[in-house]
C-alpha cells in the first residue's frame, strides 16, 4: 500500500518536472532533435550527472532499500534487440515528438493530440507483447521484479 | 490559479531535480523511474491481467496528476488546444492525426523491443552505467536526429 503512495508521489514529481521544463510540447522535442536548441540534451545530461555518482555511492555502501531489498543496479550487456528497439523507438520519437511520460503530461496540459499519442503507445507495446508473450517483462530500461517487503 | 511557474524551468534546475527523483526511487524501492513499464502495467490492469504491479499504475496516474498540477494550477494559460504547433503549420489535421498515432505506435513497439524508453534506458539506465542502456540511448538519439533531418528534407525545410 505504501509503495502505491510512493509510486503516485514519484509520478507527480516526474510529471511535474517534465511539465515545468515544457518537455510535453512537441515544439520543444522537435527543436531539440533539429539540433536548434540544446536545453533538453543538457537537461538529460545534468539529470545523469547528478544521479550517476549518487547511485554509485549508494551501491558501494550496499544500502538496504525499504521496499526493494538490497540495492542492485543493472549492467546488462548490449544485445541485438537493444539496437533494433532503440532504432525503431528513435524514429517514432522523432515523428510523434513525444515519448511515454511526456505524452501523459501533454494531455494534462490540454493538448488534445496527446489523446492520439497515448493509445498509439499502448498499441505499440501491446503488439510486441503479443509477439513475444513476455507479459509484464518489458519496460523500465533495466527491468527487475518488485520485491515487496511487508510494512 | 496562481502563476508561480510562468516560464519554462531552466535545464540546470529541472535536470538535477529529475536526477534526485531517479536516485530517490532507487534508494526507496530499488526500481528505475521508467515510464514505459507504467504503461505495460496500466494496460495489464485495464485488461484484467494477473500479476499487475499496482504501484506502477499509481505512478502512471501520478505522471498525469503532476502535469495537471504544473500546467493547470501553478501556471496560467494552459487551455484546450490541439498541440503540435510546428507539425500543424506544415501538415493539415487529417495528416497530423495518423502521423502522431503511427509515430507513437512505432515508439511504443520500439520501447518494448528495447526494454525501455527515454526514462528507463536514457536516464535511469545510463545513470546506472549499463552498457545495454547506453547502446539503446545512442541508437535512438541517432535515429531520431536522422529522422528529423529526413522530415526536414522531405518538407523542403518547413518542418
Amino acid at each position: 500500500m505504501k509503495l502505491n503512495l510512493i509510486g503516485l508521489l514519484f509520478g507527480i514529481g516526474f510529471g511535474g518536472v517534465l511539465a515545468a521544463s515544457n518537455l510535453h510540447e512537441y515544439d520543444t522535442i522537435h527543436a531539440m532533435l533539429r539540433l536548434d536548441e540544446f536545453d533538453v540534451f543538457w537537461f538529460m545530461a545534468s539529470a545523469i550527472a547528478v544521479s550517476a555518482p549518487l547511485l554509485w555511492l549508494l551501491e558501494r555502501r550496499q544500502i538496504h532499500t525499504p521496499f526493494g531489498g538490497e540495492l542492485a543496479l543493472s549492467r546488462s550487456k548490449p544485445e541485438k534487440h537493444h539496437v533494433q528497439g532503440g532504432a525503431l523507438f528513435g524514429v517514432g520519437w522523432a515523428i510523434a515528438g513525444t515519448c511515454p511520460a511526456p505524452a501523459l503530461v501533454m494531455v494534462s496540459s490540454g493538448a488534445l493530440l496527446g489523446l492520439v499519442a497515448i493509445p498509439g503507445i499502448f498499441l505499440g507495446l501491446h503488439l510486441r507483447e503479443r509477439q513475444s508473450k513476455t507479459v509484464g517483462h518489458v519496460g523500465d530500461g533495466e527491468h527487475r521484479e518488485t520485491v515487496v517487503v511487508p510494512g | 490559479m496562481v502563476d508561480l511557474l510562468p516560464d519554462r524551468l531552466a535545464w540546470y534546475v529541472g535536470g538535477p531535480l529529475l536526477g534526485l527523483l531517479i536516485v530517490g526511487l532507487f534508494a526507496i524501492a530499488n526500481q528505475p523511474l521508467g515510464a514505459s513499464g507504467a504503461y505495460v502495467q496500466t494496460s495489464g490492469l485495464l485488461r484484467r491481467m494477473p500479476n499487475v504491479v499496482t504501484w506502477r499504475v499509481w505512478y502512471f496516474v501520478g505522471m498525469f496528476v503532476g502535469g495537471v498540477l504544473v500546467t493547470q494550477v501553478l501556471r496560467e494559460g494552459a487551455e484546450i488546444r490541439s498541440g503540435y504547433d510546428a507539425l500543424r503549420n506544415v501538415f493539415p489535421l487529417w495528416a497530423v492525426v495518423p502521423l502522431v498515432f503511427g509515430g507513437a505506435t512505432l515508439l511504443g513497439y520500439g520501447a518494448a523491443v528495447a526494454g525501455g524508453c527515454t526514462s528507463g534506458h536514457g536516464m535511469c539506465g545510463t545513470a546506472q552505467r549499463s552498457p545495454a542502456s547506453l547502446t539503446v540511448t545512442a541508437t535512438f538519439m541517432a535515429t531520431a536526429v536522422l529522422t528529423t533531418l529526413a522530415l526536414r528534407i522531405v518538407t523542403g525545410g518547413e518542418l
